[in-house]
């Protein structure tokens, strides 16, 4: 324990007189995370109010023969530019969002009473083009109801019998909720900065060590090799904890200047402190999982090409979900990565987490890192750890 | 007192196994410095990293003070000083800090640890770069260091793994002083060479290891009776059955 103790110590140490690396895992890391978020949200705010209420102004193709439905879409705000050349080329190099192609026939079919042609022209792949799609197509279904009505009323028909069901939409989500979902990124962010905040200092007390030939003597020392992979592990946990704390804080500390953040999450202290508790875990995960993959490693380059797929694991519930969606269930919560980006979610949600779900959840989350944290030190009692030339 | 019984250990490759050491055995006595011979890949540090309890022997035992070290390898550690094959200091650490590091893993207090300190960096003649930061430091002062850390919870036998390996003429010699002090002090000391005039200048008892076995084993007079050389280099390479890495 004392052993334990004094590795914990050195480590945290050496890992302080190294100026650049501890500001970029304490400093570095918190700040940028924060600043992403408050960056795309200020961006997604803008994006979403300028496209849906400013005036909007597209092409379109053979105007001439509707003026009366330029003139209203006008009214709606949506106006006539002219293009040169080819819309269609202009639509593809993604020049214009979408523009309205008005048949030649318009006029005619308009005056005989049959369906008159408009066509809305625009690339579905397209993220940006979406809201301006929507808009138009908005527009022109208002106009066609309108004239519509106004035709049976002509001909002295109730417009009601023309449309026999009234379909409208009640969203039942809570605003929070509806918040939450702009958020679904923001847990791969958190769970990642848990899971490898740690590393490396834990690359560089196991691997490094081992490279650096400081290892050998290390172990001819009566220290257990137990306590002493402990040491290191509660070492790189420190640092991952701070480094989480520091970016949590920050995050607190961005809502006050970018109020998007504030009005979309659910920033309080408690659930700030809720969000700690859920990566505290993955901490633990991270590195005692990382301490026995770079025990096995030879060398700190070996150790580190580990980091490129396991930067991917936490983003695989992500991606399960959004290709199929499951309810949310008990048995989640045992899952790792996948019950944080739950738990997280809930949390930034303002929803309430039941004390089974927490119990279930740290049960699983410490008894897998307890498990990790056995592998690892078997891993220190091997022969061939301590030959490293 | 170290003694070592018919030790052996095979290391698997994908060529077959290769006997790194066939029953090795020898005695190592207090007040006595036992100097362990022999070309590069003979077996030398595999033969010492079974005696500090790195690694287990497949078979034969390791006694140290009379107490088998597989009986209890944390007791044997604490009994022993080694300065391995291996010697990274912490670079971010002074060399005090690193001796201190090694002294509570030890389980020493705080001023044993400073009085321990002072004692061997004054032996070491290592006090002008003490409070340094390792990094930069020269082999000499990383080896000094090294050895200082490797002592600091003063033991009664001390194992050296090629401690002069890369070391200038005067640190060589200043090392030499240290070792026979410590076997003034009544330490059992073994080190292992490959150079012969190290071993020939500095030990009581000398054992040859060759391809893994011991060859003989004796005092210098002892070697040169047993092969009928009366210079000692011939001696060795006759021992050791070829001239092959016995260049200092």
């Amino acid at each position: 324990m004392k052993a334990l103790l004094t590795v914990w110590m050195k480590e945290l140490r050496e890992f302080a007189r190294d100026r650049r690396t501890l500001l970029l895992s304490l400093v570095m890391g918190p700040l940028l995370t924060p600043a992403l978020l408050i960056g795309m949200f200020t961006l997604i705010e803008k994006k979403a109010q300028s496209q849906s209420e400013k005036p909007l102004e597209i092409a379109m193709v053979g105007a001439e023969n509707a003026p009366n439905l330029v003139a209203w879409l006008a009214g709606q705000g949506i106006t006539r530019k002219t293009l040169k050349g080819d819309p269609d080329a202009a639509v593809r190099a993604q020049d214009e969002d979408a523009y309205l192609k008005v048949s030649k026939d318009f006029a005619k079919d308009w005056r005989e009473g049959t369906p008159a042609l408009v066509e809305i022209v625009h690339d579905s792949t397209r993220q940006d083009a979406r809201i301006p799609v929507q808009r138009l197509e908005g527009a022109l279904q208002r106009y066609g109801q309108q004239v519509g009505a106004l035709r049976l009323l002509a001909r002295g028909i109730n417009p009601g019998i023309a449309s026999p069901l009234a379909v409208s939409h009640t969203d039942l989500s809570t605003p929070e909720a509806r918040k939450g979902m702009i958020m679904s990124f923001l847990p791969y962010l958190f769970i990642l900065s848990a899971f490898l905040g740690g590393a490396y200092l834990i690359i560089d007390t196991t691997a490094g060590e081992r490279e650096r030939q400081s290892l050998e003597p290390l172990l001819a020392t009566p220290a257990r090799r137990s306590s002493i992979v402990s040491g290191k592990i509660a070492a790189a946990s420190t640092v991952g904890m701070l480094s989480l704390l520091f970016t949590l804080l920050a995050l607190k500390l961005g809502a006050q200047f970018a109020p998007g953040i504030g009005r979309n999450l659910d920033v309080t202290f408690l659930a700030i402190m809720k969000m700690l508790l859920v990566l505290a875990p993955m901490v633990f995960i991270g590195t005692t999982l990382l301490t026995y993959i770079a025990a096995g490693a030879k060398s700190v380059k070996e150790a580190q090409s580990y980091m490129t797929v396991l930067m991917l694991l936490p983003m695989l519930p992500t991606i399960i979900l959004m290709v199929s969606p499951v309810k949310e269930a008990l048995w989640q919560f045992t899952v790792p990565f996948l019950a944080q980006n739950q738990l997280l979610l809930k949390v930034v949600r303002s929803e309430v987490i039941s004390p089974l779900e927490w119990l279930v959840y740290c049960a699983a989350g410490f008894g897998l890192a307890g498990l990790l944290w056995y592998a690892a030190t078997r891993r220190y009692h091997q022969e061939r750890l301590a030959i490293s030339a | 007192m170290i003694i070592a019984e018919h030790l052996r250990k095979t290391f698997k490759s994908k060529t077959g196994d290769v006997v790194a050491v066939d029953d090795v055995g020898f005695r190592a006595r207090d007040g006595e410095i036992t100097g362990l011979l022999g070309p590069n890949g003979a077996g030398k540090t595999t033969t010492l990293r079974m005696l500090y309890t790195l690694m287990t022997p497949e078979s034969g035992r390791v006694l140290i003070d009379d107490r088998d070290v597989a009986d209890d390898p944390v007791a044997a550690r604490r009994a022993l000083g080694v300065l391995p094959d291996a010697r990274g200091v912490y670079k971010r650490l002074t060399a005090r800090e690193n001796i201190r590091y090694f002294g509570e893993l030890h389980g020493l207090s705080r001023d044993v640890i400073d009085q321990r300190t002072r004692v061997l960096a004054e032996a070491l003649q290592m006090e002008d770069f003490l409070d340094r930061q390792t990094e930069g430091f020269s082999q000499g002062q990383r080896t000094k260091t090294a050895i200082a850390r490797a002592l600091v919870h003063d033991p009664r036998n001390v194992i050296l793994d090629e401690p002069t390996n890369g070391l200038d003429v005067m640190t060589t010699r200043g090392l030499r002083g240290f070792l026979q002090h410590l076997r003034g002090e009544g330490r059992c000391v073994i080190f292992s060479s490959h150079i012969m005039q190290e071993v020939a200048a500095l030990c009581d008892r000398i054992v040859v290891i060759a391809h893994g076995r011991v060859t003989a084993e004796g005092t210098p007079d002892e070697l040169r009776a047993q092969t009928g050389e009366t210079n000692l280099e011939d001696a060795f390479v006759k021992l050791i059955g070829s001239e092959e890495g016995l260049q200092a």
